[in-house]
């Protein structure tokens, strides 16, 4: 068969020379591919494999092409002298570029547990860092802890003292202002209601009776008895209490909403203490929203830390800031002078704090201000001791 | 007397063997051989290419799935050339005779043989689109890392 030699003769010749160029338009790829991530091994090894191609690529194209020139031009014998060498390139390009090709799952799965190693190194950093935050967030908590345990036993200590000097103090008045009210009550029998000596005797009664009150109220507060517990429905103490306020409000602008969570276990405390520090509380809010506003009781049971929390919130102006660090200080009251001992938080906060709770104060003047009692859910075996 | 037998008998071996040579001849058709077996084994790597890439799961990427096409490419290119190079130069069933610039004679047995052997010459049209599809296959690798960050299969392949 007598056959034309054209059609081999062009796509060696273009085939060789397309070869040449798209083995290096592949080089550039890889190299790019390898200067964005320079220590990526698949990136190196497919880099490696362009490179060993492209060398094969030029041996066989270059050898084609030169052959076709050759023997297109009559030059027979000088590719037979270049054949050899050509062949052999050829061969050894071609068992390395086969050669390298096997490598590809070895690097694969060399690759694959590089990125695994990485993977679980960046979540363990990832799990230091969140340990090292919450070891820092705990170290602040408790750091937080200690400053208001110090500033409660400060506290503490302050009504101690206060305590001891109250009750010597009350202990040597409250005698003699018995005996002062006692007589002025028996001159008060001789005298003619309307007489100006009556009238001085019964201004003489008041005062020594509003002694009497800050005095007993002095006793209260430095008597730190121990409170006697029992059961009880701290829905009905505060009922009872809503109701007392109700009564001495004798206003309708005066709204009392009551939001009650419905988990509260029966509490083991004593019923008269925690009365004494709920009238104490409604009371001030009374006087806070001038009987014109909205007194709010919230009540709610966290039994995670077996605290029970009951909120009395007012409408009324607020605390200062300035005054609400100083609010459970003994004797301290925003009160105009006689209508406040400045003593009722300060009892109320013993009380609390001998019932194993805590008594918290927030306001933002303008706003109102919220008293939270924090009192605990004793365990069954403790109520029991 | 003894003892002289005992020194005949292993002189007698010596010198009745042939000579030995301290090198192998490396002649003509070895250089042959050798391309081809560099056929064969090309075919294997390409074939465990394939292998990998399709056992990895890779191929669901396209760019790597485009380089699985460049192998098989490479597999046909590699066969047509083997089988090129078995037919003019190993079995010698086609004879080539140049008969002027543009012209060329095939003999062979049949037409058949001599059509099969004009066509298997024509490699470039497997080699050229196996390394096209490879073009094509790491251009693909290109976009996607530079879309991603990341070398596309990997989390696939965890």
């Amino acid at each position: 068969m007598t056959i034309s030699a054209l059609p081999i003769w062009l796509v060696d010749m273009a085939g060789s020379v397309l070869m040449i160029v798209f083995s290096f338009s592949c080089l550039r790829h890889i190299r790019e591919l390898n200067r964005r991530d320079p220590g990526n091994l698949i990136w190196t090894y497919l880099l490696w494999v362009c490179y060993l191609l492209a060398g094969f690529a030029i041996s066989r194209s270059a050898g084609h092409i030169l052959k076709q020139i050759l023997l297109v031009s009559g030059h027979n014998g000088a590719w037979e002298a270049i054949r050899p060498y050509s062949g052999s390139i050829n061969t050894f390009m071609l068992i390395i570029v086969a050669s390298i090709t096997l490598f590809f799952g070895r690097a694969w799965k060399i690759y694959r547990e590089i990125v695994r190693d990485k993977i679980a190194l960046q979540t363990t950093h990832r799990e230091m860092l969140n340990l090292n935050e919450t070891l820092e967030r705990r170290v602040r908590e408790r750091t937080e802890a200690l400053a208001r345990s110090e500033k409660q036993i400060a506290q503490a200590d302050k009504l101690a003292s206060i305590g001891q000097l109250s009750s010597g103090i009350a202990h040597e008045i409250n005698n003699p202002l018995g005996v002062i009210l006692g007589y002025t009550q028996l001159l008060l029998r001789d005298e003619t209601p309307g007489s100006q000596k009556h009238d001085d005797l019964k201004t003489i009664e008041k005062h020594v009776k509003s002694c009497k009150t800050i005095v007993e109220d002095l006793l209260h507060f430095a008597r730190s008895s121990k409170p006697r517990k029992e059961d009880i429905d701290i829905h009905k103490v505060i009922d009872d209490v809503l109701n007392f306020i109700r009564h001495r409000a004798k206003s309708d602008r005066l709204h009392i909403e009551k939001d009650y969570g419905s988990n509260i276990p029966p509490m083991f405390m004593d019923e008269k203490k925690i009365n004494q520090v709920l009238i104490n509380l409604m009371m001030n809010a009374r006087h806070a929203t001038g009987n014109e506003g909205t007194i709010r009781i919230t009540t709610r049971s966290d039994p995670s830390v077996s605290r029970v929390f009951i909120s009395i919130r007012d409408t009324g102006y607020g605390i200062e800031e300035k005054n609400l660090s100083r609010i459970f200080d003994p004797f301290f009251t925003t009160k105009p002078t006689g209508e406040g001992t400045g003593l009722g938080l300060a009892v109320s906060y013993g009380i609390i704090k001998n019932h194993g709770g805590d008594i918290r104060a927030e306001s933002t003047p303008g706003n109102g201000a919220v008293f939270t009692i924090i009192l605990p859910v004793s365990a069954r075996n403790e109520r029991n001791v | 007397m003894k003892n002289s037998i005992r020194a005949i008998g292993p002189g007698l071996f010596l010198l009745a063997a042939a000579p030995a040579l301290a090198t192998q001849g490396h002649g003509d058709p070895e250089g042959l051989y050798v391309h081809q077996m560099s056929h064969i084994f090309f075919v294997f790597s390409m074939g465990i290419l394939i292998y990998w890439l399709r056992a990895r799961k890779l191929v669901r990427e396209s760019g790597w799935r485009y380089i699985q096409y460049a192998g098989f490419f490479f597999i046909l290119w590699t066969l047509d050339a083997f089988v090129a190079h078995l037919l003019d130069e190993q079995l010698r069933l086609v004879q080539v005779t140049r008969i002027d610039r543009w012209h060329i004679r095939l003999d062979a047995h049949s037409e058949w043989l001599e059509l099969v052997y004009y066509i298997v010459k024509l490699d470039h049209l497997l080699c050229v689109p196996a390394m096209i599809f490879f073009y094509m296959g790491v251009r693909r690798l290109l976009m996607t890392v530079r879309h991603d960050g990341s070398v596309p299969g990997i989390s696939e392949a965890q």
